[in-house]
């Protein structure tokens, strides 16, 4: 009988443990933030990232279901095993260290200001002393902003879009954030006809606020996960597929 | 648990439980004062008068807060016309905006309730009233405002429990209220519970205080009302 028993178990933790390993993997991106991560018309998530996560998890042959979330729930839901891995031009920072595991990184984004044209405004934080400064919340934007720009008032806003409606509408006075995303998503759009990309090109050199790079996020205790996402990376960076992205969205050989 | 951060940003919370609390006096305040005109315009015999105010609270109560808060805060930015006006310093703030559309929110619930503490006036009174001779502004100021008050107490001790409560849609429109501050600390830190435990923790002392109140204002102002024990 209880041989039995024991067969039963075994079985029963042989079938749950395979069902573990082929479980598809939950991955969370804040569709806010064009041309990284995004909702099309069709309802479908499109962007840099996202084509990037499925050809990683092609790669590396995992079965991913990359979901949209709220920008402010995503490390937390991380953490808290709603999510498995986080795609969202996620900086790599000694405070988010401390919390999450990093794949190796994917890109180097360089962030700029974006202002009106004839604003002729002196981007340093005495120029800016008095002046209204948009960021979105909890980015690296806003870590920035926050420790330079003490004489300014900040504006902090939920989602990577407000701050050109707020701009556009004379509320702030400048933007700070990916000069990717400022030039998809306003400048190169006719509603940002009247504004341009201000000031020196920022990155992760001139300040640590902006990070090592963007990576992916893991829970720290998933190593398995980082090592297979690691080689999906390798992999697409090898066979060209991260390029022939970095071509379709940003003009990249 | 991380309650340590917790105890680093009380003094983030008290500021925002301040913004929280000026809000709600600002926008029930001002919006007890229109409240009263429009629900007597809301009983009045002229059905212009009568239909106006249907129609604006039909409206406001018809649409959700947020919207409502959207389209004030980023919709009427959109019109050149009043960007260029002498409006805009003042539309261009957050606080005013949010102000605008608590008050416009809350004023058409309001409306609403003290119309309907009106309706539920005995004829007797209005008639004795008459009888005595009283003009139609001594009728409003002692028989129908103190009756229609105190008869639409305990409903207007709700409107201000959902008001302060409306308070926290003003962090989506950057107002670092209760909730902004929560959802901050949410973002710097990557802990969810312990922010917003705190937060539900201040509104519902702010929400205690306000019920208290209420109770009080009930047993000191609508005691005639209450059923005689035998």
């Amino acid at each position: 009988m209880k041989t039995r028993y024991r067969n039963v178990v075994a079985a029963l933790a042989f079938t749950l443990s395979g069902a573990a390993f082929a479980a598809p993997i939950t991955i969370a991106t804040d569709a806010t933030f064009p041309p990284f991560e995004s909702i099309d018309a069709n309802g479908k998530l499109v962007g840099y990232d996202v084509e990037l996560m499925q050809a990683i998890c092609e790669e590396a042959k995992l079965d991913c279901n990359i979901i949209a979330a709220a920008w402010e729930g995503m490390i937390p839901g991380l953490i808290a095993r709603k999510y498995d891995a986080l795609i969202s031009q996620l900086t790599v920072t000694e405070a988010r260290k401390k919390t999450v595991a990093f794949s190796d990184v994917y890109q180097i984004p360089s962030f700029r200001f974006v202002a009106r044209k004839d604003a002729g405004l002196t981007l340093t934080p005495e120029g800016l002393k008095g002046k209204v400064i948009a960021v979105q919340t909890g980015t690296p934007m806003d870590a920035y902003i926050t420790k330079n720009y003490t004489g300014s008032t900040i504006k902090r806003y939920s989602s990577g879009s407000e701050p050109y409606l707020e701009l556009r509408a004379g509320r702030a006075d400048v933007h700070l954030s990916y000069e990717a995303q400022i030039i998809h998503s306003f400048t190169s759009r006719d509603e940002g006809k009247d504004f341009e990309l201000v000031g020196p090109t920022l990155t992760g050199k001139d300040a640590p606020e902006f990070g090592e790079g963007v990576a992916i996020a893991v829970r720290k205790a998933n190593t398995e996960l980082v090592g297979k996402i690691n080689e999906g990376l390798a992999a697409v960076r090898a066979n060209g597929r991260q390029a022939a992205l970095d071509a379709k969205y940003f003009g990249a050989e | 648990m991380s309650w340590d951060v917790i105890y680093e940003n009380l003094g983030r919370y008290a500021d925002g439980a301040g913004l929280t609390l000026m809000l709600t006096a600002l926008a029930l305040g001002i919006s007890f004062f229109l409240s009263i005109g429009l629900a007597l315009a809301r009983n009045a015999t002229q059905p212009l008068a009568r239909g106006a105010v249907f129609i604006y609270t039909l409206v406001f109560r018809g649409t959700p807060l947020l919207i409502q808060l959207f389209l004030i805060y980023y919709g009427l930015a959109q019109f050149d016309l009043l960007r260029q006006s002498f409006l805009w310093p003042w539309l261009s703030s957050p606080l005013i905006c949010v102000l605008i559309a608590f008050v416009l929110n809350t004023t058409a619930y309001t409306t609403e309730i003290f119309a309907g503490g009106l309706r539920h006036l005995p004829p007797g009174e209005i008639e004795a009233a008459r009888a005595y001779g009283m003009s139609w502004w001594t009728q409003v100021r002692r028989i129908l405002l103190p009756a229609m008050l105190t008869r639409s107490l305990s409903l207007y001790g709700n409107e201000a429990i959902m008001m302060l409560h409306a308070t926290s849609l003003a962090s989506t429109v950057t107002l670092m209220e209760i909730t902004g501050v929560a959802r901050n600390i949410t973002l710097n830190y990557y802990i969810q519970f312990e922010p917003y435990v705190t937060a539900a923790l201040i509104y519902l002392v702010l929400t205690s205080v306000l019920v208290c109140g209420f109770q009080l204002a009930e047993k000191r102002w609508g005691a005639y009302l209450q059923p005689r024990r035998s």
